[in-house]
């Protein structure tokens, strides 16, 4: 189980501010963003994204352990 | 002549004391943005005796403002923003040095202003600004003190601060982040308490008290009374020496021309000219021309071929921000006749409704 927490307007598009998932396979982080993005179409939106408090690359092949905490943290503009 | 106890309450700290208040006494401070933010930022550095002050603002006060942006009063409603600021701040310190810039940061004007001043707060509204305070605050070599607000949540990091991360570390991608240039909406306090953490990291580094969030960016959520910092670390790719800034903003924006829509009105009834409307369909509101066009910011590149590169275009977006962008997309394929319609359909609704009232 890991949980994803979602900011800006990025938790407009999935409704909600995070979420808890369990997974049965290895699964990388890479992975869980094709997924996520498969789920909420985030297409137009640009975020960072980091594990444990920590924005990592994207791309990065690092593979998801249980407890982990990840976020996704698009830009904010207003001011 | 006896000695003022303005500052007393702060220098009777022990990590301020009389060494401290001189510290802020020889401070500069640029704030860029006289917004929400700025109207948070501004009367703190001014009451702590910040020595020098800067306020770029090339806005005026909307009575709309007045809810957020509480350092006005309704009766200086239509006048400058950085001029309202540096009286109101002015009176409620005297003994600092306040200086207004009533013009629009840009490419041509940002790097001459950077140069005078210790520290820069990013008080702005709008992304692709951001963008250019950081690569000024690299080329300048200052720590940019960033703030910015979604709807109930805000962030504020510290970039470039002692050669620490930038905003491009943090968000590398700057041309999809402007796909949006509405507004949110926005409640007065939270932009306070987002201003205020401004404030209060651009003092900590006036002083060399506390930990800055240098390579850290907070994120705050008022309905919760959330918070939470998250890491990041400096790419060593995105270096920025001033010829690159040269070529990036200088060039880009002697090049995007921007027009007024009361200019070109008559062009509405011209066949031979294009509207381009780069907003989303759902957008309001719309548009309808009998010369007009859509194609969303994020397909134009696919769809280009529906365009004749050698046709006058006028595009436009919600706030004039997407297309500025699309208007750098055409030029870099060749197309000539082309501008970017200042102040977006926004703007054109508000006089196409009063051509018609006429």
């Amino acid at each position: 189980m890991i949980e994803v927490k979602y900011f800006g307007a990025v938790a407009e598009k999935t409704k909600c501010e995070f979420e808890k998932l369990s997974f049965s396979e290895e699964l990388s982080l890479q992975k869980l963003l094709q997924d996520l993005n498969g789920k909420y179409d985030f297409e137009s939106l640009t975020f960072s994204v980091a594990v444990n408090q920590k924005i990592v690359s994207k791309t990065s092949d690092y593979t998801l352990q249980t407890r982990d905490i990840v976020a996704l943290l698009p830009p904010f503009a207003g001011g | 002549m006896k000695k003022s106890t303005r500052y007393n309450r702060q220098t009777i700290l022990p990590e301020i004391g009389e060494e401290g208040q001189y510290k802020l006494s020889k401070a500069k401070v640029l704030v860029i943005g006289a917004g929400g933010l700025g109207a948070a930022v501004l009367p703190y550095l001014a009451g702590a005796g910040v020595g020098e002050i800067g306020i770029v603002d090339d806005d005026i006060i909307d009575v709309s403002n007045l809810h957020r942006q509480v350092i006005y009063k309704t009766s200086a409603v239509g006048k400058s923003k950085a001029e309202e600021t540096k009286t109101m701040i002015s009176e409620l310190n005297p003994e600092i040095k306040v200086n207004a810039f009533s013009e629009k940061l840009s490419g041509r004007n940002v790097i001459s202003l950077f140069e005078k001043y210790d520290i820069i707060v990013d008080a702005t509204d709008n992304i692709a600004i951001k963008y250019l305070i950081n690569d000024a605050c690299l080329v300048t070599n200052k720590p940019m003190v960033y703030g910015s607000i979604f709807r109930f949540q805000g962030q504020v990091s510290v970039f470039n601060y002692q050669n620490g991360p930038t905003y491009r570390c943090l968000y590398p991608d700057e041309n999809s982040s402007v796909v949006n240039c509405e507004d949110a909406g926005v409640i007065g306090v939270s932009v306070g308490i987002i201003g205020m953490f401004q404030a209060n990291e651009a003092i900590k580094m006036i002083l060399g008290v506390g930990d800055v969030l240098s390579g850290k960016i907070l994120v705050y959520n008022v309905l919760k009374n959330e918070q939470q910092k998250y890491d990041f670390e400096k790419s060593s790719e995105l270096e920025m020496a001033k010829e690159d800034f040269e070529q990036k903003y200088n060039s880009f924006e002697n090049q995007v021309e921007e027009i007024k829509f009361e200019l070109i009105l008559d062009e509405i009834e011209n066949d031979e000219v294009l509207f381009l409307d780069v907003r989303n369909d759902d957008e309001q509101p719309k548009i309808n021309l009998k010369n007009g066009f859509q194609i969303p910011l994020m397909n134009l590149e696919n769809e280009i071929r529906k365009l004749n590169s050698n046709q006058t275009i006028y595009i436009f977006c919600q706030s004039g921000i997407r297309s500025k962008i699309a208007v750098e997309l055409l030029q870099k394929h060749q197309f000539k006749n082309i501008k970017s319609i200042a102040g977006g359909a926004l703007a054109m609704k508000k006089l196409l409704a009063t051509e018609i009232n006429l």
